[in-house]
C-alpha cells in the first residue's frame, strides 16, 4: 500500500514537473503580452511531430540530442514568426485581446486537421529516451521516467536563470511590468513581445517532446493539453509564474491520485471543481495580484 | 447601427431567405442549408450580444446549445413530455444553468470567464458519455437516437417535411431576432454597453453590474437552449459529437465573418459559413484546414468583418461626419 502511493506521488511528480514547463510558458506570454494563445496546445503537438520526423521518418544520427538541438531554434523561429505575422498587427486596435483569442483558435483548428492530413489520424509512438530501470528496494523507477523529470526541472532553472540574470530576462520582467515606461527607456518592447511568445512556443514544444514519450503523439491531443496548462495558469493565478509551479505540481498530484482511487474520467472533474472552488473563494487565483 | 437600419437589415435578410422555397422548395440540399440558417442565426446572434455586445468573454455557447438539445430530446424520449412543451421547458433549464455559470463569471476577469465557461464546455463530453449521463438517459456515448418530431395541432414538423418545418423555424427565428433588437435598443442593451465600455463607472451611475451581467447569461441561454431544441427535434438523433472542437469553431466563424458586436452582420456571418461548409462537404477533412485558415485571414484582414467591409465601400452618413470630424482634428494638429 504505502509502494503504491510512492509510485502514486512520483508519477504526480512527474506530470508536474512538465505541466510546470508548459504552464509556466503559458503565464509568461500572458503576463507580458496580455495575449491569449488558444493555439498552445497545437505547440505541444508540434514538439512531438518534430520529434517523431527527426527519430522516425528520417532517422536522423544522435537520436534526443540531435532532437534537442534542433527543437529549441526550430519552435523559437515558429512562434517568433506567427507572433510578428498574426499577434502584432492586431494590437493596435482597442479589442485586440479577443481578436486575438479568436485567432489563435482559428489557428489552433488549422494546426489541429493540419497534423491530421499531413501525418494521419494514427498515433505515432516515439522510442523512449533512455532504457531500462532503476530499482531502490522495493521501489522501481523508469530511468525514462527519471530523465524526463531531471529535463524538465533543468528546462524550468535556465528558465529562472535567464528571467533574473540575464539582459533579455530583464527586459521581459520590465516590459510585463509596464510596457510604455520600459518603451522610455529604451527596450524595444514589440521585439520582447514576439520573443516572449517564441519562448512559450519552445517550452510547451519540450513538454510535447517529453510527453509525447509516454503518451504517444495524438493530433487530438492539443485541447486536453491546452486546457490544463490553461487551467493551472489560472489556479495559480494568471501571469504569476511562481503561482503557476506551484500549481503545475498540485494538478499534477491531483491528477494522479485521483486517476488511482476514482478511475481516470474523473481526472477532469476533479480539476475543474477544484479551479471553481479556487476561483470562487480567490477570483484573482493562488497567487495573483489584483 | 440605429434601430431603423436593423430592422429594415434583418426584415430583408430574413425576407429574402423567406421566400426561397417558393423557388427551391424540391431541393433538399438547399432547404436543409436554409433551415440550419435560420438556426445557426440565432445561435451565433446570441454569442454577438454576450460577446460584442456585453463584453463577456463566453466560450460556452456551443454548451448552452448541447444542453438545451439534451433537455429537450431526454423530457421528450425518457418523460414522453409533449415536443412543443419539452422545448420551452428546454429553454428553461438552459436559462438556469447560463445563470449559474454566470455567478461565478462577474467577479472574474476577461480570460478566467473564458477559461470557465470553456472548461464547463468541455465537462459536458464525459458528463453526457459516462454513467452520470447515462442514468439521467443521455444514451451515453451512442447518444439519442429516435427523438420524436413536433407536433402542434396533429401536424408533425420534421426533416421529413422540410418547407413546414422551415417556416416553423423562421417563425421563432423571427421572435427571437424581435426579442435581441428590442434589448439592444433598450435600456437593457445601453447598460450592456456601459459595462463593457468602462464598468467601473456604469456602477458609478447606479447599473448593477450583477444584475445584467446575470440577465444577459440568462436571456442569450434561453433562446440558445431554445433552438438547440429546435435543432435536435429537426434531425431526429443527437450525440457528444455535437460538442467537437469543429461545432464551435464554425459558430465562432459565423461571428467573425459577421463581425463582433456588429450585431445584424453576425446573420450574413451565418448565412456565409452554413453554405460554405455545405460547399466544401466533398473536401471531407481539408475543409477544417480552410475554415481554420478563414478564421486568421478574416480577423487580420477584415477585423470588422462583412458589416465592416459594406461600411467601408458605402460609407454612410454617420461614417462621414466622424471621418470630416477626424481630418479637421488632424489638420488641426498640423496647424498645432
Amino acid at each position: 500500500m504505502l509502494i503504491e502511493i510512492i509510485d502514486v506521488s512520483i508519477s504526480g511528480l512527474l506530470n508536474g514537473s512538465v505541466y510546470a514547463l508548459m504552464a509556466i510558458g503559458l503565464a509568461l506570454v500572458y503576463g507580458v503580452t496580455k495575449a491569449f494563445n488558444f493555439a498552445y496546445g497545437s505547440f505541444y503537438n508540434m514538439g512531438g511531430y518534430f520529434a517523431w520526423v527527426l527519430l522516425i521518418s528520417l532517422g536522423m544520427k544522435g537520436g534526443y540530442y540531435t532532437v534537442f538541438f534542433t527543437a529549441v531554434p526550430f519552435l523559437f523561429i515558429v512562434g517568433f514568426i506567427l507572433e510578428k505575422a498574426l499577434v502584432s498587427p492586431l494590437r493596435k486596435r482597442a479589442d485586440w485581446e479577443m481578436k486575438v483569442m479568436m485567432l489563435t483558435l482559428g489557428l489552433g483548428l488549422f494546426l489541429d486537421i493540419g497534423y491530421i492530413v499531413v501525418f494521419g489520424p494514427r498515433l505515432k509512438s516515439l522510442p523512449e529516451i533512455v532504457e531500462g530501470t532503476t530499482s531502490i528496494g522495493e521501489l522501481v523507477f523508469l530511468n525514462q521516467d527519471i530523465v524526463i523529470f531531471i529535463i524538465s526541472i533543468t528546462g524550468l532553472l535556465c528558465f529562472a536563470w535567464i528571467l533574473n540574470n540575464t539582459r533579455v530576462g530583464m527586459a521581459v520582467q520590465a516590459v510585463a511590468q509596464n510596457p510604455a515606461g520600459a518603451q522610455i527607456v529604451g527596450i524595444p518592447k514589440d521585439f520582447i513581445f514576439a520573443a516572449t511568445f517564441a519562448i512559450s512556443t519552445v517550452m510547451v514544444g519540450l513538454g510535447g517532446i517529453l510527453l509525447c514519450q509516454k503518451n504517444f503523439v495524438i493530433p487530438q491531443a492539443s485541447w486536453p493539453i491546452m486546457i490544463k496548462a490553461w487551467v493551472i495558469t489560472a489556479f495559480g493565478g494568471m501571469g504569476s509564474i511562481r503561482g503557476s509551479l506551484y500549481a503545475a505540481f498540485i494538478i499534477g498530484m491531483l491528477e494522479a491520485f485521483v486517476g488511482y482511487t476514482l478511475g481516470l474520467i474523473y481526472i477532469d472533474i476533479a480539476i475543474l471543481t477544484l479551479l471553481l472552488i479556487t476561483l470562487a473563494l480567490r477570483p484573482q487565483g493562488l497567487m495573483g495580484k489584483e | 447601427m440605429n434601430l431603423k437600419s436593423m430592422v429594415t437589415f434583418l426584415a430583408v435578410t430574413y425576407g429574402l431567405i423567406g421566400i426561397m422555397p417558393l423557388f427551391v422548395g424540391d431541393s433538399v440540399i438547399i432547404m436543409r442549408i436554409l433551415t440550419m440558417i435560420l438556426i445557426w442565426s440565432i445561435v451565433a446572434s446570441c454569442w454577438d450580444v454576450i460577446m460584442g455586445f456585453a463584453g463577456i468573454f463566453s466560450f460556452g455557447q456551443v454548451a448552452f446549445f448541447v444542453i438545451g438539445a439534451y433537455s429537450s430530446a431526454i423530457l421528450s424520449v425518457s418523460l414522453n413530455v409533449p415536443p412543443v412543451v419539452a422545448m420551452l421547458m428546454a429553454g428553461m433549464i438552459t436559462a438556469m444553468v447560463g445563470v449559474l455559470v454566470g455567478l461565478p463569471c462577474i467577479k472574474l476577469a476577461g480570460p478566467y470567464i473564458a477559461l470557465v465557461t470553456f472548461a464547463f464546455h468541455m465537462a459536458l463530453k464525459p458528463f453526457f458519455s459516462g454513467p452520470l449521463g447515462k442514468a439521467i438517459g443521455s444514451g451515453g456515448s451512442r447518444g439519442i437516437l429516435s427523438v420524436p418530431p413536433i407536433k402542434i395541432f396533429g401536424m408533425a414538423f420534421s426533416s421529413a417535411e422540410l418547407v413546414p418545418f422551415f417556416y416553423l423555424a423562421l417563425f421563432l427565428t423571427l421572435i427571437c431576432s424581435g426579442v435581441i433588437v428590442a434589448i439592444l435598443k433598450s435600456y437593457w442593451g445601453t447598460a450592456f454597453l456601459a459595462l463593457k465600455d468602462s464598468e467601473d463607472f456604469a456602477v458609478s451611475l447606479g447599473i448593477s453590474a450583477f444584475k445584467y451581467k446575470l440577465m444577459v447569461f440568462g436571456i442569450t441561454s434561453f433562446i440558445t437552449g431554445l433552438f438547440g431544441a429546435l435543432y435536435v427535434h429537426y434531425v431526429g438523433i443527437l450525440s457528444i459529437r455535437v460538442l467537437s472542437g469543429q461545432v464551435f469553431t464554425t459558430l465562432m466563424i459565423m461571428i467573425v465573418v459577421g463581425g463582433i458586436g456588429q450585431y445584424p452582420g453576425v446573420v450574413l456571418g451565418a448565412v456565409f459559413t452554413v453554405t460554405a461548409e455545405q460547399l466544401l462537404r466533398p473536401l471531407g477533412i481539408y475543409r477544417f484546414v480552410i475554415m481554420g485558415g478563414l478564421v486568421v485571414a478574416v480577423v487580420l484582414l477584415l477585423p470588422d468583418g462583412i458589416t465592416g467591409l459594406i461600411r467601408k465601400l458605402f460609407p454612410g452618413r454617420q461614417e462621414k461626419e466622424s471621418r470630416s470630424i477626424e481630418t479637421h482634428k488632424s489638420s488641426l494638429e498640423g496647424v498645432g
